[in-house]
C-alpha cells in the first residue's frame, strides 16, 4: 500500500507538474491568509498583520523551495531542468557548441574505427565452436643469439609424429597459403583457389559440411583417391547449389575429383579457398621443408599442459632438427598457443599501435575542450555568481555544468558512431579482399558500449579542469567587475596547448617515417621497366603439365601468339615477376676456392625474352636463348646480390654451380617480396634465373603446386584490348588454361605494398586529425585572447601602440605554446619512435628530413592559427572599446 | 537557510503531526497551533518545515488531504490520517516510548 501510494505521488508530480505547482501556491498562500485573519482576530491592524504573518511564513517561495525538495521525483525534476536550461545555454553559444561536438566526434570518431579493428582482430573470438580450445604451435628458441618465440611451419616428420604421437590433440595442417588451379565444369573453366588441407582440418575447425563429409584418412595419403571439398559459394555460382553434385566428379587440374562434400554458408577457414583438397602431407617432396601449417584443437577431457609435454616428448626426438641446425647448443621448447592470437600476431603490433595513435586524438581533444570549457566557464563567472547569490548551492552550479559537458558529450558520441563508419567503410575500400583475416568489421555492442564509455570519459576529463579551476568563485568581486580577467588561466590554457602539439609531434613524426618508408620502398631503383607491362597468371599445377615437352610447348606457342599482337614488343613467361614472391633453394657452388660452399638463393624460371622484356640490365655475359634447351648445356643467369654474396663482386660468368650448371650472365638487382631474410617488404636478394625449358618433370610439378607463372608483354603505349588478345593467345595454346586475371606491374607493386599504405593511411589520418585539433587549440587560445583583452588593446592602441605591435603582443601567447609543444614533442619522438624500427625500412629513426618536415608543418600551422584571430584586432576601435567600459 | 534536522527530531516532528491528526482532520494551520498547545508552546513549527513534513508524509501514503472550508470560510487544505498512518502513529509513539525510557533511565544512573 505505501508503495502504491508512492509511486502514484511520483507519477502525479512527474506528469501534472503544474497542479501540483497550482496546489502548493494555493495552500501557501491559504495558509497565509489564515495567518493573517488570526491575527487581526487578535486585535491587530491588517498591515501589521500581514507583516508578522509574513514573517511566521518565511518566504512563501522559499516555503514551496522546501517542500520541492522534499517531493518525490524531485531529483529528476531538476535534472531535466538543468538539461533544458544546459541546452538553451548551447544554443546560445553555438560557435562553442559546434566546435565541442565536431571535435568529440573526429576524434571519439577514430577512436570507434580503431577499436573496431582491434575487436575484430583481437577481442572477437574465431566464429568456431569453443574458439577456446583451438590453437596451433609455437617454437620457443632460447640459449642462442637469435633467441624468438613464433609459429614455426612444420615438416613431414613433425607433422607425422604430431598426428601419430599427440593423442590430447587433433591436429591438422594444411599447404601455406592457396594456390591457383584451374577448375573445368562442361565447357566453363576457371581459375580457382585451392585450399590444400589434411584429414581432420575441418574437425579442428568443427565445420561439418552442409552436404557430404569431410575428408577420410584414406583420401589423405599420396597416391590416396582425388576428392574435393567446395566453397559454399563456388557450389553456388558454378554448380548452380546442385545437391547431386556429391559423388560425381569434377575436373580440377585436368583430373577428375570426386566432390565428398560442401562447407556451409558464410564458413570461412584460415584459406578461405574456393575449393579444398587433400593435402596428402609426409616426409617425402613438399614435407622435406618445413611447408605445412598446423592447426590443432584440444580433445574433450586433456589439457594443455598435457598436450605441450606429448609435443615436446615426440618432437625433441627428432632425428633431424632443423631449429638446431640454424642455432647450435640453442634450448629449443614447443608450447600451444590459441588460434586467435597466432592467426593475428603479424596485425597485432599495428593494431595496438593504432591504438595508442588514437588514444593520443583522445588526449589532444581532451586539452582542446578542457581549455575551451575553462574559457566558458570563465565567461559565465557573473552567470554563476548570479544564481549563487540567488540561493543556488555550489553543488547546483556544478551539476549544471556536468550535465552540460554529458549532453555535448553524448552528441558527439552519437556522431563518433557516424564518423567511424564512414571511417571504416573507407579503410575497406584500400584493403584487398582477405588481407585482414577475419569476414567483416562490424560495429556491433561492444564496439558501442566503448563509443559510449569513451564519450562519456572525455567529457569527465575535458569537464574535470574547468571545474577544478573555477570551484571557487569570489561572490563580491566577480558581481563587481563583471569578469574575470582569467591571467592565471592563460598559463593552464598554454600548458594545455603545448601539450597537445608535443603528441601531435609524435604523431606526425610517426607518421612522417612511414610515408618516407613508403616512398622509400615505391621508389626502389626497379632496375627493370615495369611501365608499359601487362601480366596475367595461370595455374600449370594440372596434370598435363608434368611432361616438360609440353609445358615447354604452351609456353613456345603462348608467347609467339603474344608476340603477334599488334603493338606488343616482346612477349615471355616468367615464375614470378619483380615486386612478387618467388621459390628458394640451396645452391652448392661447384668451382674455384668457394667449390664445396652452399648457401640459399631465390630461384626463377623464365624464357628467353623475361629479361628483355622487363628490359632488366645485362651487366655481363650473355641472356637465354631458344639454343638454352632442355639437351644443351644447362645454364644460369644470376643478378648482382648473387654474385656479391658467392663471388665477393667478382664476374660470375662462366663459374659452374650445382655441379654442371654454368653461369652465363649476370643482370642487375631488381626488388622483390622476401622469401630468404624477410626483413623488408620489397628487397633485393640472391637470384637465379634458370631457363624454363631446363626445368625438369618433378620439379615442375612440385613448383606449380606453390607458384603459378606469369605471362608478360610489353607494349610501346595502350593497346586496345589487349588483355582480350592475351586471352586468345593463351587459349589457342590451351582452350583449357584460364587467366587469373590481368596486373599492370604498377598494381603488383602497389598490392605488395598494401600493409605500407594501410599504414600511411591510418597513421597520416590521425596525424592530421592531431594537427587540424591543434590548429583550433592554438586559435582559440589566441582567439580568447584577443576578446578577453579587447579593452587593454584599446588602451595600448590610444597610446600609440601599432596594430602589428599589439598583434605580436597577443599572438606570442600561441606562438610559445605552440614552440614549447614542438621541443617537447621532438623530445618524446626521440624515445617513442624507437618502437617503430621494425615497420620502417630506408629511413633511420632519427631522421633529419622528417624533424624537418614536422618542424615545417608546425611552423606554417602555428603561425595560420595565430595570425587568423589576431586580424581581429585591426578591426578594434580604442574609441569605442574605451567608451564602453 | 534550513539546516538538516536530525532524524531524532524529524521523527518528532513526524509523531507530533501524526499525533495532532489522530483526533480529527486539520488543516496546516491547525495541526501548527494543535502541537503548540498539546506540547505547552515547547514546540513552535514554522511553515518551512511543517509544509515539507506534511507533503512527506502524504507521499508515504500516512495522511491524504483534501480541500475543505476553514472555520472562518477560507479555502484550506485538510489532512487526515489514512489506516497507514494510524499504524505509523502506533509504532512511532511505541518507538518514542522506548526512547524516552531509555534517556531517562540514563539521566537517573548516578
Amino acid at each position: 500500500m505505501p508503495l502504491l501510494a508512492k509511486a502514484k505521488s511520483l507519477l502525479r508530480n512527474l506528469l501534472f507538474t503544474r497542479r501540483v505547482e497550482e496546489d502548493l501556491d494555493r495552500e501557501v498562500r491559504s495558509h497565509f491568509q489564515m495567518l493573517v485573519d488570526e491575527r487581526i482576530r487578535a486585535g491587530m491592524g491588517r498591515k501589521e498583520a500581514e507583516r508578522a504573518a509574513r514573517m511566521e511564513l518565511g518566504g512563501a517561495e522559499q516555503v514551496k523551495e522546501q517542500v520541492r525538495q522534499e517531493q518525490l521525483g524531485h531529483w529528476l525534476h531538476s535534472v531535466v531542468s538543468d538539461c533544458r536550461f544546459g541546452l538553451r545555454q548551447l544554443g546560445k553559444n553555438l560557435g562553442f557548441t559546434l566546435t565541442v561536438v565536431l571535435t568529440l566526434a573526429l576524434s571519439v570518431g577514430a577512436n570507434t574505427a580503431i577499436f573496431s579493428l582491434v575487436n575484430a582482430l583481437l577481442l572477437k573470438s574465431l566464429p568456431y565452436a569453443h574458439p577456446e580450445r583451438m590453437g596451433t604451435i609455437y617454437t620457443r628458441i632460447a640459449g642462442s643469439s637469435e633467441a624468438s618465440d613464433k609459429r614455426h611451419n612444420v615438416n613431414g616428420e613433425q607433422w607425422e609424429l604430431l598426428r601419430d604421437n599427440v593423442p590430447a590433440l587433433i591436429s591438422a595442417v594444411s599447404g601455406g597459403g592457396t594456390s591457383g588451379v584451374n577448375l573445368k565444369a562442361g565447357s566453363h573453366v576457371e581459375y580457382v583457389h585451392d585450399g590444400r588441407v589434411s584429414a581432420h582440418y575441418f574437425d579442428v575447425l568443427a565445420l561439418e559440411p552442409v552436404l557430404g563429409r569431410n575428408f577420410l584418412e584414406d583420401e589423405d595419403r599420396p597416391h590416396g583417391p582425388k576428392t574435393v571439398i567446395l566453397s559454399y559459394n563456388l557450389w553456388r555460382n558454378v554448380f548452380g547449389a546442385d545437391p547431386g553434385i556429391l559423388g560425381q566428379a569434377i575436373l580440377l587440374k585436368s583430373e577428375p575429383h570426386t566432390v565428398v562434400g560442401v562447407l556451409p554458408q558464410g564458413a570461412t577457414t584460415p584459406l578461405n579457398a574456393d575449393v579444398y583438397t587433400p593435402l596428402e602431407p609426409d616426409r617425402e617432396g613438399e614435407g622435406r621443408g618445413t611447408n605445412f601449417r598446423c592447426i590443432i584443437r584440444l580433445r574433450d577431457g586433456a589439457t594443455w599442459q598435457e598436450a605441450d609435454a606429448q609435443v615436446n616428448r615426440t618432437w625433441s626426438s627428432r632425428v633431424g632438427r632443423y631449429e638446431l641446425a640454424d642455432n647450435p647448443g640453442a634450448k629449443v621448447s614447443y608450447h600451444a598457443v590459441p588460434l586467435q592470437k597466432a592467426e593475428t600476431a603479424s596485425l597485432r603490433p599495428q593494431v595496438l599501435a593504432l591504438m595508442v595513435a588514437a588514444g593520443f586524438i583522445l588526449v589532444i581533444a581532451c586539452a582542446n575542450l578542457a581549455g575551451l570549457t575553462l574559457v566558458r566557464m570563465m565567461r559565465r563567472t557573473p552567470e554563476v555568481a548570479t544564481r549563487l547569490a540567488l540561493g543556488a548551492s555550489g553543488w547546483q552550479i556544478q551539476r549544471q555544468f556536468w550535465i552540460e559537458n554529458l549532453l555535448l558529450a553524448l552528441v558527439g558520441g552519437a556522431l563518433s558512431v557516424v564518423v567511424g563508419f564512414l571511417a571504416l567503410r573507407e579503410l575497406f575500400l584500400l584493403l584487398p579482399e582477405h588481407f585482414l583475416p577475419v569476414a567483416s568489421v562490424p560495429l556491433d555492442s561492444r564496439v558501442m558500449i566503448f563509443t559510449l564509455a569513451v564519450s562519456v570519459l572525455t567529457s569527465v576529463l575535458f569537464g574535470m579542469l574547468p571545474a577544478l579551476a573555477t570551484r571557487r568563485v569570489d561572490l563580491r568581486s566577480s558581481m563587481a567587475n563583471r569578469r574575470v580577467a582569467g591571467v592565471g588561466s592563460l598559463r593552464l590554457r598554454q600548458a594545455l596547448v603545448a601539450g597537445e602539439v608535443a603528441l601531435t609531434v609524435v604523431l606526425l613524426a610517426g607518421s612522417g617515417l612511414l610515408i618516407r618508408t613508403l616512398i622509400h620502398l615505391e621508389t626502389l631503383p626497379p632496375r627493370c621497366n615495369p611501365h608499359g607491362v601487362m601480366v596475367a597468371k595461370a595455374s600449370l599445377d594440372d596434370v598435363r603439365y608434368h611432361d616438360p615437352a609440353t609445358f615447354r610447348k604452351l609456353l613456345d606457342e603462348s608467347t609467339a601468339g603474344m608476340r603477334q599482337i599488334p603493338g606488343v614488343e616482346n612477349a615471355a613467361v616468367g615464375l614470378s615477376l619483380p615486386y612478387e614472391f618467388t621459390g628458394n633453394d640451396w645452391v652448392t657452388l661447384s668451382d674455384g676456392k668457394e667449390a664445396g660452399h652452399q648457401g640459399g638463393a631465390d630461384w626463377v624460371y623464365v624464357t628467353p625474352g623475361y629479361f628483355e622484356t622487363l628490359q632488366m640490365p645485362l651487366l655481363a655475359g650473355r641472356v637465354f636463348t631458344d639454343a638454352d634447351g632442355p639437351n644443351a648445356q644447362k645454364v644460369a643467369v644470376v643478378n648482382q646480390a648473387f654474385a656479391r654474396k658467392f663471388y665477393g663482386g667478382t664476374n660470375p660468368v662462366g663459374r659452374y654451380i650445382d655441379k654442371d650448371t654454368l653461369i652465363v650472365g649476370e643482370v642487375a638487382d631488381v626488388p622483390l617480396s622476401s622469401g630468404l631474410d624477410p626483413v623488408a617488404p620489397l628487397q633485393t636478394e640472391e637470384t637465379m634465373y634458370i631457363p624454363a625449358a631446363q626445368v625438369d618433370g618433378p620439379l615442375l610439378a612440385l613448383l606449380h603446386v606453390w607458384l603459378q607463372p606469369n605471362w608478360m608483354v610489353r607494349t610501346a603505349g595502350a593497346v586496345a584490348g589487349l588483355t582480350g588478345e592475351m586471352q586468345r593467345a593463351l587459349e589457342k595454346a590451351d582452350p583449357n588454361l584460364p587467366a587469373s586475371g590481368f596486373y599492370t606491374m604498377g598494381d603488383l607493386l602497389a598490392r605488395t605494398l598494401t600493409t605500407e599504405r594501410m599504414e600511411v593511411a591510418l597513421l597520416g589520418a590521425m596525424a592530421a586529425l592531431a594537427l587540424l585539433l591543434s590548429a583550433v587549440g592554438i586559435f582559440a587560445l589566441v582567439a580568447n585572447m584577443v576578446a578577453e583583452r579587447t579593452r587593454e588593446i584599446g588602451i595600448r592602441m590610444a597610446l600609440g601602440s601599432s596594430v602589428g605591435r599589439v598583434m605580436v603582443q597577443i599572438g606570442r601567447s600561441g606562438v610559445a605554446a605552440s614552440l614549447l609543444g614542438l621541443v617537447l614533442g621532438l623530445f618524446f619522438s626521440a624515445g617513442a619512435l624507437r618502437v617503430m624500427r621494425s615497420v620502417i625500412y630506408g629511413v633511420g629513426v632519427y631522421d633529419i628530413t622528417t624533424s624537418l618536415f614536422v618542424v615545417l608543418t608546425l611552423f606554417v600551422i602555428t603561425l595560420l592559427a595565430t595570425l587568423l584571430p589576431t586580424l581581429r584586432i585591426a578591426r578594434i576601435d580604442p574609441a569605442r572599446t574605451l567608451r564602453e567600459e | 537557510m534550513h539546516s538538516e534536522p536530525t532524524n531524532l527530531l524529524q521523527g518528532t516532528l513526524d509523531l507530533l503531526i501524526l499525533k495532532s491528526l489522530a483526533t480529527s482532520e486539520m488543516h496546516g494551520l491547525g495541526i501548527s497551533r494543535r502541537i503548540q498547545q498539546i506540547t505547552g508552546g515547547t514546540f513552535v513549527v514554522k511553515p518551512g518545515s511543517l509544509f515539507p513534513a506534511l507533503h512527506r508524509m502524504e507521499e508515504e501514503g500516512w495522511t491524504s488531504s483534501f480541500w475543505g472550508d476553514s472555520e472562518n470560510h477560507r479555502r484550506a487544505k485538510y489532512y487526515r490520517l489514512t489506516k497507514a498512518g494510524r499504524k505509523q502513529l502506533e509504532a512511532e509513539s511505541r518507538r518514542w516510548g522506548r526512547i524516552s525510557w531509555a534517556i531517562a533511565q540514563a539521566l537517573e544512573t548516578p
